[in-house]
């Protein structure tokens, strides 16, 4: 018997109103959740252009022969990673599509099992959560030819690289996700990363955080989770009141995750451990979380592992994200011990649904960015003004560790302090002092103020 | 103990962690003090979360004493925090509990564990990155936190959720002191909490002491506590070894502790019982894998005894085993090499030569030509609880036992013995040795009336 995947209607348009000229082939993503019982697929994205000339799939070279042979399968799987980037929690891509022409039909099987094999690798790369037992590891390959418009639909095992192809179910339905319950939370990051020799490079920078971040991961997903409040048992099914036919609609549930303030030591430690160090890395700040769960019966344990995971997500993505763009960029000597504000996230909603993406902008980034970006990863267009860029806030200009000599040389060399983009502004919430430094050493610069409710700075000296 | 009080502990790790830019004393000294200070901070801020083990229920004692069960408003009385424990068996452990009521204090304890809530909105803006290039020692641990509060069972649990939270800031205030007394250079030993049950009105006090140093340099401190409570100078009260066992918490190494805590004492007409004091272990036949049964019963009286020394703080040394014991007296001359290995027999005066020898412990020796003039040694042996109040070995004939109390009438001579006799050859099983007398009281009778007896009564080192 094999799974089922219920189709939003949008899908079935979407794909039969893809351009597929002559003899080539399409290539793209498909979107959604699977659960124990039965599997949902909410989106499909064709893969991008790979420049801006010629028609058709540019991960197929134009030309005569066997286009699939040419099929450039890292341009596919990098597609999917920056598109998993883009869905929040519970969302996920679930499989692949290819169109052909109808000769190459028996071919395609062969390339959509390269596929689906290569994208589940590669979106899974630096992935900071581990899979459970409960975790569905089928992923779907959908084959349609461009001539008769048939579909065949196949799963595939992940895990096992010798699994072969088992059939499965592709109905459309309408209104799949329009009771999809969502989980919302923003979680706070307070993390100091010591560095054990001090390099620039984005490479070193890289394995420090990670690191770093792999045991916060842990802490986060061993972590209990409150839903509405509420510690229920992970069986208790999360839309329990709701009758059968009654009207569909979101809920929204707030979560809550504790953890311990600190893991006890497993060692009989006598003493402080000291660590020579050369540097840190300080991590601070709130993310905005996401997670959408189906509506097929979801237990409380399936909310509170989507919403972890996107906790996760969401942090280690914008801190890759961040060090690709300064592998990229070139390293900036002036930006050590000056505050770097992190990619935001921001959402947009996806056309004719209740649901939501989201994308991640950078300081020097604005709205219309993020539009283009939605266009080319996801193929839609979006108005600039139903993305919603007001659930993280914008830190004040980043102010500058005195202490800091290279730093202090720097600003010797600049004539006035005026080059700072903005003026920071003053304290203006008391009340939230207690939440602020945890570390209680606070220089005061001479000529700047100290930052409002954004962002606390660690001063390491007296 | 107060009646009608209810005991909270509350337990939980917390990080700490310090930059140390220079290593010189006074700028170690301030960024330790600062690290407390803002860890103070944490602990009063609202993403503090408290956990009420074996139950569903949270409390943010910060934020009021708001919990996530519905029916715990922060107005309840914290009694009411006990009906939500959940434990395995509801029936037997309502009926030990009113067993242990009169006999353990500490019954009944709300154990609760630290959290923080990282969901808690505080800072409001999305993240930052922050490279420090400084060179510095990084200094990293986790503390032990353990706080217990008796609080009167009908306060209310917002009330109770800020005595907790006091109780983390003065603990912290508590292990600054001791971190900074005893760091040495980057050191930091790691400062621990022991609880204490003092003789009342004291009570129950915590202490806080650097771990990896041992009880014998930790003396001004002692001396300085003792004096503040107004304890006796020559017995310990603050040793690590005598700190407060909770009910919860089972002993690790298997042995019973103290069962005749568990018997109805005699009654006897203007008499009334004179007791060993403070805790010892069962040791009997049989135990660590020993078959000692039919000849070791005086060294598994002189085990108890020593486990009552060990578990009083005078020693830290673990409790001997047969060949120790053996070894030591090959030491002091009483007995030849041939000795070692062997299945022989020893009395009084060998248990007396161990004691001295291995614990620095002298003992007086008490003679009875017949085991019927013991029935008139009521005084002494009073006398002996009231002032050492250690476990007695005696032995004679061709027995040997521990006696730990004797009730004794003045006026009426009437004598009873509580008996630990260590030919028992079962498990640790409470209700059998309850049950059966091997640790009972008897009568007179029990001697044999013509044997000649020796009664070796361990003396307290006068120390703290």
């Amino acid at each position: 018997m094999g799974r089922g995947y219920i189709v939003e209607d949008v899908v079935e348009k979407y794909l039969s109103n893809l351009s597929v000229p002559g003899a080539s082939c399409v290539t793209g993503l498909l979107i959604g959740q699977s659960s124990s019982q039965r599997d949902f697929v909410v989106l499909a994205v064709r893969t991008p252009q790979k420049d801006t000339e010629g028609q058709g799939s540019p991960s197929v070279s134009r030309g005569a022969g066997n286009s699939l042979e040419r099929l450039d399968v890292e341009w596919v799987t990098e597609h999917a990673r920056q598109v998993s980037r883009m869905l929040p929690g519970g969302m996920s891509v679930i499989g692949v599509f290819l169109v052909t022409p109808p000769e190459l039909s028996k071919e395609a099987q062969n390339t959509l099992r390269r596929l689906i094999f290569a994208v589940d690798k590669h979106i899974s790369k630096g992935r900071l959560w581990s899979l459970t037992e409960e975790d569905v590891t089928e992923k779907v390959t959908l084959h349609i030819c461009s001539k008769t418009r048939k579909v065949v639909c196949r799963t595939y095992d992940v895990r096992d690289p010798k699994s072969s192809a088992k059939p499965a179910d592709w109905k459309y339905q309408s209104g799949v996700c329009t009771s999809w319950p969502l989980l919302t939370c923003s979680v706070g990051l307070n993390l100091v990363f010591p560095v054990l020799e001090m390099h620039v490079l984005p490479q070193d920078m890289e394995k420090c955080m990670k690191e770093g971040l792999q045991t916060w991961a842990k802490q986060i997903e061993d972590g209990l989770c409150l839903i509405n409040g509420d510690a229920m048992p992970g069986e208790v099914e999360l839309l329990g009141g709701q009758k059968k036919n009654a009207k569909a609609v979101q809920q929204t549930f707030r979560a809550q995750i504790l953890i311990p303030m600190a893991e006890p030591q497993s060692e009989r430690r006598l003493t402080a451990s000291v660590k020579v160090c050369s540097g840190s890395l300080t991590l601070k700040g709130m993310v905005q979380c996401r997670a959408y769960l189906h509506s097929n019966k979801p237990r409380a344990k399936h909310a509170t592992e989507v919403i972890k995971r996107d906790v996760i997500n969401t942090v280690s993505s914008r801190v890759e994200m961040f060090l690709e763009d300064l592998l990229m960029e070139g390293e900036d000597k002036g930006s050590v011990g000056v505050q770097q504000v992190l990619p935001r996230r921001v959402f947009a909603p996806v056309p004719g649904m209740s649901l939501c993406v989201c994308d991640y902008m950078f300081p020097d980034e604005c709205v219309s960015d993020v539009s283009d970006r939605l266009k080319e990863m996801l193929d839609w267009e979006t108005p600039e003004d139903s993305i919603d860029t007001s659930q993280e806030a914008v830190p004040e200009a980043p102010t500058i560790d005195l202490k800091n000599t290279v730093v202090q040389k720097n600003l010797k060399a600049k004539s006035t302090l005026d080059a700072r983009p903005k003026t920071p502004s003053e304290d203006p919430t008391e009340a939230h002092k207690s939440h602020k430094t945890y570390y209680a050493g606070v220089a005061m610069a001479a000529a700047i103020a100290l930052l409002a409710t954004g962002t606390s700075l660690i001063y390491l000296s007296d | 103990m107060v009646v009608g009080n209810i005991i909270l502990r509350l337990r939980g790790s917390l990080e700490f962690k310090c930059q140390l830019d220079s290593t010189d004393v006074p700028h170690v000294q301030k960024v330790i003090s600062r690290t407390f200070e803002a860890l103070g901070s944490q602990v009063k801020a609202e993403s503090l979360v408290l956990s009420l083990s074996s139950s569903p229920v949270f409390l943010w004692p910060n934020k009021g004493g708001h919990a996530t069960a519905g029916e715990i408003s922060p107005n309840r009385p914290c009694k009411d925090l006990q009906q939500l424990i959940q434990t395995d068996d509801q029936e037997s452990s309502r009926k030990k509990s009113a067993k242990k009521d009169k006999n353990n204090p500490t019954a009944g304890i709300i154990n609760l564990t630290l959290m923080t809530e990282v969901t808690e909105p505080g800072v409001l803006s999305a993240p930052t990155l922050l490279r420090g290039s400084k060179k510095h020692h990084l200094l990293q641990t986790t503390l032990p936190m353990d706080c217990v509060v008796s609080v009167l069972s009908s306060e209310s649990i917002s009330v109770v959720c800020g005595t907790l939270v006091g109780a983390l800031c003065s603990q912290l205030g508590d292990m600054e002191k001791v971190a900074l007394r005893h760091m040495k250079g980057t050191a930091l030993l790691i400062p621990q909490p022991f609880h204490f049950l003092l003789p009342a009105p004291v009570g129950l006090v915590t202490v806080v002491y650097p771990a990896g140093v041992p009880d014998s340099q930790l003396e001004t401190q002692r001396k300085e506590l003792h004096s503040l409570f107004e304890l006796p100078d020559d017995r310990p009260y603050l040793r690590r070894a005598n700190a407060l066992h909770f009910p919860d918490e089972p002993y690790k190494d298997g042995y019973l502790r103290n069962p005749h805590v568990h018997l109805n004492h005699p009654a006897l007409e203007n008499g009334k019982p004179y007791l060993v004091q403070g805790v010892y272990s069962y040791h009997h036949y049989m135990q660590d894998r020993v078959d000692d049964n039919g000849w070791g019963c005086a060294y598994r009286s002189l085990q108890t005894i020593c486990s009552w020394f060990q578990q009083q703080g005078y020693v830290e040394r673990a409790v001997p085993s047969h060949k120790e014991i053996q070894q030591a007296l090959v030491e002091v001359g009483d007995k030849q090499g041939s000795f070692l290995g062997s299945r022989q027999w020893i009395g009084s005066i060998e248990v007396a030569a161990v004691l001295d020898q291995l614990l620095g412990v002298t003992s007086k020796i008490m003679f009875v030509s017949q085991g019927s003039e013991l029935a008139s040694k009521g005084r002494e042996l009073a006398n002996h609880f009231l002032s050492e109040g250690t476990p007695i070995m005696i032995g004679g004939g061709v027995l040997a036992h521990t006696i730990l109390g004797v009730a004794w009438s003045e006026t009426t001579g009437q004598i009873r013995y509580l008996i630990l006799d260590p030919h028992y050859t079962g498990a640790e099983d409470l209700q059998v040795i309850t049950d059966k007398g091997w640790c009972g009281w008897k009568g007179p009778e029990f001697w044999d009336q013509n044997a000649y007896y020796n009664l070796c009564l361990p003396q307290r080192p006068k120390t703290i």
